[in-house]
């Protein structure tokens, strides 16, 4: 592994009311590397984008707070960070870029307006030195009229052209950092490979890491070095991309994998995981999959399995599963 | 953009035609007419013989389309006729009160927008907060009260208890300032305070609605991400989208005010379009009676056009297809 960029630790982040507490991330830890892609899988509601959000201090308030935990980004602890310092961090040295390409970018401003005004905020450029940095942002990632598209509006592109411009623009200021919710899942099957390999080629050539957020177990293969499979807030298993493809071992991860239709197998019915994930407002007090494993037993729903390191650098939530 | 505005002002012809017509038609429906009242007059000699020399005079004895035809003629040459009841030319007239009218209408759209933006805008961003749920109250109180009631109130507190502003006219017969700036920003305060506080109520409402729409848009939340400041966020990024809405429904009400202005200039008695339209509809001033209502129509038009225009202007996705 290399050298470490950003180190989660016990990350905790809950929504509070009057009534309830919703514990949508609930001690994640994981450590993103300089230069590696980090997969983070998972189903609606396990708190993945919940954990995106938190690194980027997005969290929405004044409900949803970071209750425990650091995230250190370098040596910078994010958590501590004041709103403004956090002003200096979004966009340019941790940027993000969304799942809905058609709602993510303002509809009355240019693309060029968009991809500059953070220039001229982090970089202190004049407008017509952003305004070139922009083009040549967007001729990185494809544009071939990259001079027309600065000054073209959001509705005259295609989807997948959004997500490239919306690619460039996080890009623009040379983020450390590349955090990706799910940046593919509104796109067609062609565009989501163009957007990948983009994502993938950007990576090798700047060195940014990337945080890849995703329910698409092809897109974790196809893109991801280190992954972490998350459930009902908590990291289940995680790994290099490699170790826990071939040596699953969390009863969860399996029956995602077993979920993926595979093209040369007939099959009736497509193998889904019973049940559905339990409410963050109220969660069981043993393991928060035991409801759904085929292989529950009393212990599982007693005590909490602990995340253990069972091979080197993978490490596993789950009774059943030891060295 | 020109292509477009000259196609709308094209546009405007056919409903304008559609207005005279049925301008026309109402007014000759009411009974009556201007001269009517001479027959019965003690103090003139053989009225009847003077009232049809006057219907003839002023080509009212010839059939309705023939008048129509008449006067749709002399319009397009720029002669909107005679006032009977004035005995000045319609076009003097309106030149005479329409100012007046406008200057009430301008300034009540003006208090309008600037009183009402920002506390929409302050609300939306404090939502649910003391200041936001005491003025939504007031909002709803203000938007539920028609405006010549209170044109009464602010008559009653103003110029009757306090003595501090005028209660009528434009400016001061005599005294020292008479006919000043000042005198004249007196006069008008009152009338288009009148005019303004329902739809500036109505407008901190929508403001603040727009607002609190764009506010949690996936957008928004790309400005964060990129680190921009608030103030950035609010005005570029949330304001700039919220206004969209705001200024189309600007535009349609333009015209509405200038029908809400007939009553309140008739409580300050000032001098405008308001007066010299229901003075012509109760002398049964044909000429008079169709100028004004084709006034109050183009009004309302024009109002419809820069709705649309503020509209194409503010938002591009209209503005490019």
């Amino acid at each position: 592994m290399s050298e470490p960029l950003l180190k989660v630790k016990n990350l905790k982040t809950y929504f509070t009311s009057r009534h309830s507490q919703v514990k949508a991330v609930d001690g994640v830890d994981f450590v993103v590397g300089k230069g590696r892609v980090l997969g983070i899988v998972g189903e609606s509601g396990s708190g993945k984008s919940m954990t995106s959000l938190s690194i980027m201090g997005l969290v929405p308030g004044p409900q949803g707070k970071i209750v425990e935990g650091e995230i250190l980004l370098e040596d910078m602890d994010l958590v501590k960070l004041s709103d403004k310092q956090m002003e200096n961090v979004r966009g340019n040295l941790v940027s993000m870029i969304f799942q809905e390409p058609m709602t993510a970018l303002n509809p009355v401003l240019t693309i060029g307006e968009q991809i500059s005004e953070m220039l001229i905020k982090h970089r202190s450029m004049r407008k017509s030195e952003a305004m070139a940095k922009a083009i040549e942002m967007l001729r990185s990632v494809g544009f071939a009229r990259a001079e027309q598209i600065v000054k073209e509006y959001p509705h005259q592109l295609s989807g997948g052209m959004r997500q490239r411009a919306m690619i460039a623009m996080a890009m623009s200021c040379e983020p450390k950092l590349l955090i990706a919710d799910e940046p593919t899942t509104a796109l067609d099957v062609t565009i989501q490979a163009q957007v990948l390999e983009l994502m993938k080629d950007l990576r090798d050539r700047t060195g940014t890491s990337v945080v890849l957020i995703t329910h698409d177990l092809g897109v974790i293969a196809e893109m991801a070095d280190d992954m972490i499979v998350m459930y009902g807030g908590q990291v289940v298993e995680s790994g290099t991309a490699d170790d826990v493809f071939e040596v699953t071992l969390h009863p969860y991860t399996k029956a995602l994998l077993a979920s993926i239709p595979v093209i040369d197998e007939e099959r009736d019915r497509l193998y889904a995981i019973p049940g559905t994930v339990p409410s963050a407002a109220n969660f069981p007090v043993g393991c928060r999959f035991a409801d759904r494993c085929s292989l529950v037993e009393t212990r599982c729903r007693e005590t909490m399995p602990e995340l253990q390191e069972v091979r080197t650098g993978h490490w596993v939530r789950c009774h059943l599963v030891t060295k | 953009m020109a292509t477009y505005i000259i196609r709308r002002l094209l546009g405007l012809i056919p409903t304008l035609f559609v207005i005279t017509v049925i301008g026309f038609l109402m007014m000759h429906a009411m009974p009556g007419n201007a001269f009517e009242a001479l027959v019965f007059n003690p103090k003139i000699k053989n009225g009847a013989a003077l009232y049809h020399r006057l219907l003839a005079q002023n080509g009212l004895d010839q059939s309705l389309p023939v008048q129509y035809i008449h006067w749709i003629g002399n319009i397009l040459q720029g002669n909107f006729g005679i006032s009977y009841n004035y005995q000045q030319p319609v076009s003097q007239l309106i030149g005479t009160y329409l100012p007046n009218t406008l200057l009430l209408a301008v300034t009540a759209e003006i208090l309008i927008l600037i009183i009402s933006i920002p506390i929409g805008l302050y609300q939306a961003r404090k939502v649910n907060g003391p200041f936001d749920v005491s003025f939504s109250f007031i909002a709803v109180l203000l938007y539920s009260i028609p405006g010549f009631v209170f044109a009464l109130f602010l008559l009653f507190i103003f110029s009757f208890s306090l003595g501090w502003l005028p209660s009528q006219g434009t400016i001061s017969a005599s005294g020292a300032n008479a006919g000043s700036f000042l005198d004249h920003l007196q006069h008008l305060l009152l009338p288009a305070l009148a005019l303004a506080l329902p739809s500036l109520a109505g407008y901190t409402r929508l403001t603040r609605g727009y607002t609190l729409q764009i506010i949690v848009a996936d957008f928004v939340r790309t400005a964060k991400a990129k680190g921009l400041g608030s103030k950035r966020i609010m005005f570029r990024h949330i304001f700039r989208n919220a206004i969209i809405p705001l200024v189309t429904q600007f535009g349609f009400d333009i015209g509405g005010l200038f029908g809400g202005a007939i009553l309140i200039e008739q409580i300050f008695t000032w001098p405008g379009m308001g007066e010299l339209s229901l003075n012509a509809t109760l002398n049964r001033d044909y000429p008079l009676i169709l100028a004004t209502t084709l006034l109050f129509a183009v009004m309302v038009l024009i109002g419809n056009l820069i709705a649309d225009i503020l509209l194409a202007a503010s938002d591009p996705r209209i503005r490019l297809n």
